[in-house]
């Protein structure tokens, strides 16, 4: 019983960043933007983080950092992708590859250090100990070490569908990408609500690498997104883009990352560290893809 | 006459791009380097000082260059027919482990070994490849999110290989390696000084390959097609599918054949995450996109992008620059080209200059180049 909310426990901490990435992929492809450079706008928010964490000593000063980070990275997307019609998959690929070069360089350019970046000075994300809950045995094992961002997401998360699904604001945002052509001539502005759409997927991502580089562990590793931002996309499409059908899929992918950690004990690393990874390819298989490129239907 | 004049105009049209872009990259580049406390002029000239201007660095960067030349043709392959492979280094990874340990433990006499491996290599690449197109015709999973993954997964199960299955006991005692393997199958050298090996003429012989099959083929013009406009294609008569299974099984084994080069030709065993940390598959990638998937102009670039990596070593040894800078480069010089931000600034301050005497005309001149 205690294992399976250890269990639980750690798929939750695991959700988090997938989680809010692929809400950053759901509102870009409900505006029919193919966003794939989530990517590297994790990991520009894991960098920003640690260096504001660094040299401020400020926790939430650096989540907020990191957020503005991805939605730098994001708006080159904006950019180059949106206003200029420049192909969706070239610039996504040279965003995660810029983004990939740049923080090591930045890294060894800032801390003087290469690969990795730890330091006593850094702060870690404040857990959070629930009043009552954190008395009952087992369930407060459950909610243990978690950070005000794990909670955070899953109110973003209902609160993008309220703003999706519930508001006339959120349904012309929609009518964007489904078809612009008709949003256009409706006097929605289709273009400023892409642009805004990208950012802030940006802004979500990067609040999803700082929750990795500073939630379980508090340090900055190169590449240390480790192909999340495409989990994220492959989240959205399996959850259609739905905010609340995008819980359910991250938490998939949260369980098959606890499972790999915790098959470690049991099977060689090398095999347990994949095991992420091609659940992705399998569950993207048995639930289809399904519209997330909708300009090319 | 006049045709050499056309032919080095429209030469001049489409060099004029990477040309801006990469100076442009350069200079983002220099804008880091100032960062880092150091000289850009200086840093540059180290750079390309110990990467083309000595036949020893030379030598270094065509090495380095073939792998790259031939995972951008892997990755053109499958682009230009609209399937957005970005599984080459997964691609690469299978295959050359399994022609690795084809090579080591398959005993056949050496130039017959030589063949069979290669072909088991390239056969187990495009297997590789493979499974993302029957996941894609039978389920629609996405071919982009699949092969990334699928990366991945082969990085980490070589890795399981290498550590205990296939691990060499006797390896350099510094990284998990496999056996080397025989002399019979490794390629010839054509530098005494270092690797380069007849990898570069394989190599060579890729990109011309793949530029007749572009043009003078039947499969060349259909998989054309099917990037172009897949409805087109499946109105013409193109069966978009059978394109798909073929062009990605090519393009599987081409990128094996790259990690084949880089193992036969110049590192002999298979060493853990070889393919990961030098990112020759990115890299190629980079140099296709840049040079707009063109087979020759891949070729070229892949070598200057070599230069920019091999160059990077030289100066992460001697200054505080990271070789981690030639990837800011080379992404900057692929976003540069994609977004055509350069040239399109340029043709616009061209145009304004051209009207600006003629200002009489304007409104009407004006509403035409708008």
């Amino acid at each position: 019983m205690n294992m399976l909310a250890v269990i639980l426990n750690s798929t939750i901490r695991s959700t988090t960043p997938i989680l809010l990435a692929a809400l950053g992929s759901a509102i870009c492809s409900q505006v029919g933007v193919f966003n794939i450079a989530l990517e590297g706008q994790i990991l520009i928010g894991c960098f920003v983080s640690i260096v504001a964490n660094y040299f401020t000593g400020n926790v939430y000063l650096a989540v907020l950092c990191g957020m503005l980070g991805g939605a730098a990275v994001a708006s080159i997307v904006a950019i180059l992708q949106v206003k200029y019609k420049a192909a969706d998959m070239v610039i996504g690929t040279s965003v995660n590859l810029l983004t990939s070069g740049l923080t090591s360089v930045l890294l060894s350019t800032i801390f003087g250090v290469r690969g990795s970046f730890s330091s006593p000075e850094l702060i870690s994300l404040p857990k959070i100990k629930l009043p009552v809950i954190s008395e009952i045995p087992v369930v407060s094992r459950l909610f243990e070490q978690l950070t005000f961002i794990d909670y955070l997401s899953y109110i973003i998360a209902i609160l993008m569908f309220v703003y999706l699904y519930k508001t006339v604001s959120g349904f012309h945002t929609q009518s964007v990408g489904k078809n612009i052509e008709a949003a256009d001539s409706l006097g929605i502005k289709t273009l400023r609500t892409q642009i805004i759409a990208v950012l802030v997927s940006g802004a979500l991502c990067g609040l999803g690498g700082s929750v990795l580089s500073m939630g379980q562990v508090t340090l900055f590793t190169e590449d240390m997104s480790a192909g999340r931002g495409y989990m994220a996309m492959a989240s959205a499409s399996m959850g259609q883009a739905h905010p609340l059908f995008v819980i359910a899929s991250s938490l998939f992918f949260g369980i098959c990352q606890s499972a790999g950690v915790l098959l470690q004990n049991y099977v060689p690393s090398q095999l347990t560290q994949a095991i992420p990874y091609a659940a992705t390819v399998i569950a993207l298989s048995i639930f289809g893809w399904r519209a997330i490129r909708k300009k090319n239907a | 006459m006049d045709k050499i004049k056309t032919y080095l105009k429209r030469f001049g049209a489409i060099m004029a791009q990477p040309v801006i872009a990469t100076i442009l990259g350069l200079l983002v580049g220099a804008v880091f380097i100032i960062a880092s406390d150091e000289n850009p002029i200086e840093i540059y000239q180290t750079m390309f000082s110990r990467s083309f201007l000595s036949p020893y660095y030379l030598s270094q960067t065509l090495t380095r260059a073939t792998p790259i030349i031939i995972c951008g043709i892997a990755t053109a392959a499958a682009w230009r027919a609209g399937y957005i492979n970005i599984g080459v280094e997964g691609q690469m990874i299978t295959g050359s482990f399994a022609a690795t340990l084809a090579a080591i433990y398959i005993p056949l006499p050496g130039p017959l070994l030589l063949i069979v491996s290669i072909l088991l290599g390239m056969l187990a690449g495009s297997i590789y490849a493979s499974i993302v197109s029957v996941l894609n015709m039978k389920f629609g999973s996405s071919i982009v999110i699949c092969t990334l993954m699928l990366n991945y997964v082969a990085n980490y199960i070589a890795s399981y290989l290498v550590s205990y299955p296939f691990m060499d006991p006797y390896g350099d005692g510094i990284s998990l390696v496999t056996q080397t393997i025989p002399e019979s199958v490794q390629f010839v050298k054509l530098s005494t000084t270092n690797n380069l090996s007849i990898g570069i003429i394989i190599a060579a012989i890729v990109v011309i390959a793949f530029y007749f099959m572009e043009r003078k083929t039947v499969f060349g013009y259909e998989s054309k097609m099917t990037g172009f406009n897949p409805n087109f294609a499946k109105y013409g008569g193109v069966f978009e599918r059978k394109v798909m299974l073929k062009t990605l099984a090519l393009s599987g084994a081409i990128a094996a054949l790259a990690g084949i080069c880089e193992i036969y030709g110049s590192k002999y065993r298979y060493t853990d995450n070889m393919f990961t940390s030098a990112s020759f598959a990115w890299t190629g990638l980079m140099a296709a996109l840049i040079s707009n998937l063109h087979p020759i102009g891949i070729f070229f670039t892949s070598i200057f992008l070599s230069g920019l990596q091999v160059g990077g070593q030289a100066i992460q040894r001697t200054s505080s620059i990271p070789i981690q800078m030639a990837t800011v480069i080379q992404s900057s010089i692929t976003l540069f080209v994609s977004a055509k931000l350069g040239v399109q600034f340029f043709s616009k301050w061209r145009k304004q200059k051209k009207q600006e005497p003629a200002k009489p005309q304007e409104s009407k001149g004006g509403a035409e180049t708008v």
